[in-house]
């Protein structure tokens, strides 16, 4: 009757099987159940076969190297990503590039309903690892899985160094497998073939701080060196999107350009021409033009001068008075023009005119202030004043484009260097390392 | 992240710049002086200019 319905006390607690090594007799504990095929004695190092009620031996490997430890301790329990596991198996692994060895780590995480998945890491960089569902397909330039398109990053023959604890498979020290990794950040898909059998697997790029929160472990972890296969760009995802921003801004300024033209009044208020004499100049050279109203709210005023000078110059003081209020903008132009001709050919510097635009003037009953200072080789010359009240001031527009366009220039050459980095660490580096790489060799 | 950022900012940059343009800013630099006296509209060389005296360019190439 009760057929079929679970036990009341619910479904069995994970239990840890005692055992002891036929090697060196140390004790060892077997945590994965069933799935685990080999299992690895802490003491003695004796690779041994777990299926085997006597745990026969299988290999026995020597340890180079002390420093080869788990960051995650084997047996320690976490919830990685909603779900228990624990740490029941650990191995070195090893790739050689160019006479370069590189090592990664690998963790074997075991769940009695869920199964197994696995953990890599990677000077840092950490990937959340389950086998395929389905069978992907690829070639030498890419991979499909589920619909995603894979690029290939690199293949190489990678080399089992040191193993701990349970492994799902018959691990071996010193096992060669061709490992053919494809990147679609932040996953990796890669392909293990040992033998006839090759293994697919799929990765995604876990944060190392995110390992340690799962697992309760004591410290930081380890800081991220470089950038790695399928590492997230933390720019990329925006490049496209900030370039279509900004070309929305561009047109919008020049909307806004376009309607501030033409709405500014653009409104004369004086014009007049002077003529300086020196003769007359003796005494005070300063005088005030005719008074002028600015109408209408705060905005610019433009000061243009204009002098008919040929290789002279004529210095002009000038201060904007405000009748009313005693309020004065103060400020000098200078008005030159030189031309001539040499052994590279005509010259010319400066110009006839002069432009100025005081910033915030309010509405009133203003005049000018002028004193002109004149090349004293010039003995008579005439210059005009003009005085516009509200005109566009472009550069302003200028600057909101620099503006908008420098966030998104940094962002894209950020971008730019963190796939250079990616990328140059693959199969297929960047063409300028590639030919930095080739121009090395032949040289050597 | 960086989207919602830029948007941000660059509404902002827009903004500045409309504003800028209604209040009449200006990029060009100029002294501006508070309660100059009635008395330099008929006596101009009352007031003197903090320009005066600038060293002047005196030659071409």
């Amino acid at each position: 009757m009760s057929a079929g319905l679970p036990p009341p006390s619910g479904p069995p607690k994970p239990q840890v099987k005692g055992l002891n090594c036929p090697q060196c007799g140390a004790a060892i504990a077997l945590r994965s159940f069933g799935q685990a095929v080999t299992v690895v004695c802490g003491s003695c190092h004796c690779i041994l076969d777990a299926k085997d009620p006597n745990l026969a031996i299988l290999q026995q490997f020597e340890i180079k190297t002390s420093d080869i430890r788990p960051l995650i301790p084997l047996g320690t329990r976490g919830k990685l990503r909603g779900t228990d596991y624990e740490v029941t198996g650990f191995q070195r692994r090893s790739i050689q590039v160019d006479g370069i060895m590189y090592c990664w780590h690998e963790y074997v995480l075991f769940n009695p309903y869920k199964g197994i998945r696995y953990l890599s890491e990677y000077n840092g960089h950490w990937n959340d690892i389950s086998i395929c569902k389905t069978l992907p397909t690829a070639d030498f330039s890419g991979a499909t899985y589920l619909g995603e398109s894979y690029k290939h990053f690199q293949s190489a023959s990678a080399n089992t160094d040191f193993v701990l604890g349970e492994f799902p498979w018959q691990v071996r020290v010193g096992e060669q497998a061709a490992v053919t990794d494809y990147v679609h950040p932040p996953r990796v898909l890669s392909s293990e073939k040992l033998d006839k059998e090759v293994t697919w697997s799929i990765g995604e790029y876990m944060y190392g701080r995110e390992i340690w929160d799962s697992f309760k472990l004591p410290g930081d972890p380890p800081a991220p060196m470089g950038v790695y296969e399928n590492q997230p760009s933390p720019v990329s995802l925006n490049v496209t999107g900030m370039w279509v921003a900004f070309a929305a801004f561009a047109v919008f300024l020049l909307v806004l350009m376009a309607v501030f033209d033409m709405r500014a009044k653009k409104e004369p208020v004086l014009e007049e021409t002077y003529q300086y004499n020196r003769a007359d100049a003796r005494g005070e050279p300063s005088f005030v033009s005719d008074e002028f109203a600015l109408g209408g709210g705060t905005s610019n005023v433009q000061v243009k001068t204009s002098a008919p000078v040929d290789n002279h110059w004529i210095y002009l003081n000038y201060a904007l008075i405000n009748q009313d209020t005693g309020q004065a903008w103060d400020f000098g132009r200078e008005v030159s023009y030189y031309h001539g001709y040499d052994s590279d050919g005509s010259w010319s510097e400066g110009k006839r005119t002069d432009s100025v635009v005081i910033p915030s003037v309010p509405p009133g009953h203003y005049y000018l202030r002028i004193e002109p200072e004149v090349d004293p080789t010039l003995p008579a010359t005439p210059y005009s004043v003009s005085v516009v009240r509200d005109v566009p001031v472009f550069g302003i527009y200028g600057i909101a484009f620099l503006a908008l366009l420098v966030p998104v220039v940094i962002i894209s050459f950020r971008a730019y260097t963190f796939e250079r980095s990616r990328w140059s660490e693959s199969d297929h580096p960047p063409m300028e390392l590639s030919s930095m790489s080739s121009g090395s060799g032949d040289g050597e | 992240m960086f989207r919602k950022l830029y948007l941000l900012y660059g509404a902002l940059v827009l903004s500045t710049a409309a504003f800028g343009q209604y209040r009449g800013w200006s990029l060009d630099t100029v002294n501006q002086l508070k309660n100059v006296p009635k008395s330099v509209r008929d006596n101009p060389g009352s007031y003197r200019s903090v320009y005066s005296g600038y060293h002047h360019y005196t030659g071409g190439k």
